[in-house]
């Protein structure tokens, strides 16, 4: 089944159709599409207030982005005299601050949205804010997306073999110490990791991302430097991610065990590892998958904090120098992109998910 | 009387959420004592003071946890900044649990339109990333007291526990005694205090103890970027600390592992209780524990 897009022109005369024909009795003919429909609606209101909340926010904060940037272009260019108004009108209207809130935000909504524009970044004027944000956007999802899927696939495995053995001791020490772990910043897993690998043992680098004496490139000489490089901040993401899986994994195994179709498995005389993998497993895998899509959803967050501890080049290190040099487009650009990145990825899970398991069914 | 019997039997069944409580309890007890300790520890002076002592002594039998750059008591210190990271955690966590549960029970109870509106707002809020906003905020707004952080990280955090305890509300509503209320009694606001919200504590409980949560770790982040309200030292700011003055480097470990270890410890329990009270309330879940 899929989900076909109605006519264009009908969706605007769904209220005043008759039920008998038309769009009514189309949908009531096509629920699934008819519930595609509202859902993608509902994924459009959501992403406009969500944007439009971002925008205000950013916009109603103190400070002068303007002033910021002819005092830096004064520093760098040794350019002593006052700003002229002409200079001062130009640069507002360049950085979308000219006119009053209103236009401000349709001008900025419009930009965004036909051409994909986020207006020229302070930190790096005159790029523009989306380039800034797209170099080092390949970083955060290296890092973080690598990360998220080990620790995933790890937590699930883990996870659901504590639940199958549960009552064992090894089951609840993996439990015990997921409940107490779950919760700890990923922050300090790496601290301690950088304090004991890069300062005490001084095996791995504790700043950047890759040996500055190698140039970028698809060498293998870069490619392990990427990855040597990554190994600490990769790793203190993996170990608290994994304790959150297993445990939100054991907690979807553990009713699931009482099920009768479990029991009539056994009493098929079916192995307890085809019952684990075929029939216990595969009825928690769906939400964990759901849960999975939401997270690498929230990537495109960047982790400002690992990122910072390892200087590494990515979303969160850019968002808060954008911060403190009040580079409003570059700080609302980041946030942009979370925005719609996770609402994007909620929509698509819950438009694949009735077509992955035929009990959801959100439409009636 | 009759709930406190039943909260205290609730505790006495669940060993998770007692474990949890009983940490929690030592936690804020510490805090609570932590003028007393301080002096304890100083002696007649203050143990804070900067250049109070020697600089960058090792631990040992004077000073538990040695001391920092300016010559502070670090065992002092990660006592004071105990008392300032669960005081952030009392006031986000109240503020953004109350909101929470006052939208809740609004949009949960009168359903309609006013749940669409006050629902889809609640989801908008929630996709926003909050820490970017966060730090933008304290970044603008200098000088900020630890009531002000704690409530603009409550800005965030209040949409959580909102949509939490309204799923919860939205079962309840439709339960033949609230129906029986709803005729024998008219007003709403008594059905809500005196059937739902009883019901609902542990869902409030949970709530209460996410945003804490967040909230603690909230401040320890913008401590951490260097951006926390000025004039407290809380757990995040001696990390914070520890990083800039380069006490990693320096071998100065107690500096980061003891407040590390602190928070590890409260978010442990924080996670306990919300674990136990899940247990407590949702049967399919009990034993998950492999109690």
């Amino acid at each position: 089944m899929t989900a076909e897009a109605p006519p264009a022109v009908a969706t605007d005369e769904s209220q005043d159709s008759a039920p008998v024909s038309g769009v009514r009795a189309w949908l009531s003919r096509h629920p699934l599409a008819g519930y595609a429909i509202r859902r993608f609606g509902l994924y459009v209101v959501e992403l406009w207030g969500a944007l439009t909340i971002a925008f205000f926010f950013f916009r109603l904060m103190p400070g002068d982005p303007i002033q910021t940037l002819i005092q830096t272009l004064q520093q760098n260019y040794i350019y002593n005299a006052q700003a002229s108004t002409e200079i001062i009108t130009r640069y507002r209207h360049e950085f979308g601050l000219d006119g009053n809130l209103l236009t401000q935000y349709l001008t900025y909504m419009q930009k965004l949205i036909l051409h994909g524009d986020l207006g020229p970044s302070l930190i790096n004027y005159p790029t523009p804010a989306q380039t800034v944000i797209l170099r080092s956007l390949p970083w955060t999802i290296g890092l973080l997306g690598i990360s998220a899927v080990m620790a995933w696939i790890l937590g699930v495995v883990i996870g659901a073999i504590a639940g199958w053995r549960r009552g064992k001791f090894g089951s609840a020490l993996a439990t015990n110490l997921s409940i107490a772990l779950s919760h700890v910043p990923y922050f300090f897993v790496a601290l301690i990791l950088v304090y004991i690998f890069a300062y005490s043992m001084g095996v791995l680098p504790a700043r950047s991302a890759y040996d500055s004496n190698i140039n970028p490139g698809i060498s293998p000489d870069f490619i392990g430097s990427v990855l040597k490089y990554g190994l600490l901040p990769g790793l203190s993401i993996v170990i608290i991610g994994t304790f959150s899986w297993i445990l939100s994994t054991r907690m979807l195994m553990v009713p699931i065990l009482g099920e009768d179709y479990l029991v009539y498995a056994e009493a098929k005389g079916l192995k307890g590892w085809r019952i684990l993998t075929r029939y216990a497993l595969r009825n928690c895998y769906l939400p964990q998958i759901t849960a999975f899509g939401i997270s690498l959803g929230f990537i495109f967050n960047g982790n400002v904090l690992v990122e910072q501890l390892f200087n590494y080049p990515g979303l969160g290190t850019t968002l808060v120098t954008a911060i403190q040099q009040l580079d409003f487009n570059t700080i609302l650009g980041v946030t942009d992109i979370a925005i719609f990145s996770v609402l994007t990825a909620v929509l698509l899970l819950d438009l694949v998910l009735p077509l992955l398991d035929p009990r959801v069914k959100y439409w009636k | 009387m009759r709930l406190l019997t039943a909260v205290l039997r609730t505790i006495r069944n669940s060993r998770r959420l007692a474990t949890g409580l009983v940490i929690l309890a030592v936690l804020v007890l510490v805090a609570l004592f932590s003028p007393l300790i301080v002096s304890a520890i100083g002696g007649g002076k203050d143990p804070i003071e900067l250049a109070a002592y020697d600089k960058w002594q090792v631990p040992g039998p004077g000073h538990l946890l040695g001391t920092d750059q300016f010559g502070r008591d670090v065992f002092a210190m990660v006592v004071k900044a105990l008392s300032v990271s669960l005081q952030i955690g009392a006031i986000a966590g109240v503020i953004s649990t109350v909101v929470g549960v006052i939208v809740a029970f609004v949009a949960g109870y009168k359903g309609g339109w006013i749940d669409n509106v006050l629902s889809t707002f609640t989801g908008i809020l929630l996709v926003i990333p909050t820490f970017p906003l966060l730090i933008a905020l304290s970044a603008y707004a200098k000088n900020v007291s630890l009531f002000q952080v704690g409530l603009m990280i409550s800005i965030f955090s209040w949409p959580f526990a909102a949509k939490t305890i309204r799923s919860q509300v939205l079962s309840l509503r439709t339960r033949p005694y609230v129906d029986l209320a709803r005729v024998t009694k008219s007003r709403d606001l008594e059905i809500i205090v005196t059937e739902l919200l009883p019901n609902l504590l542990p869902f409030i409980g949970v709530g209460f103890a996410s945003s804490a949560l967040g909230a603690i770790f909230g401040l320890v982040g913008l401590e951490i970027i260097g951006l926390g309200p000025g004039g407290v030292i809380d757990l995040g700011q001696i990390i914070f600390n520890a990083i800039g003055t380069g006490a990693l480097t320096l071998g100065a470990w107690p500096m980061f592992v003891v407040p590390i270890a602190l928070l590890t410890l409260l978010f442990a329990a924080l996670n306990m209780v919300n674990i136990g009270l899940e247990e407590v309330y949702n049967p399919r879940l009990r034993g998950v524990a492999g109690e």
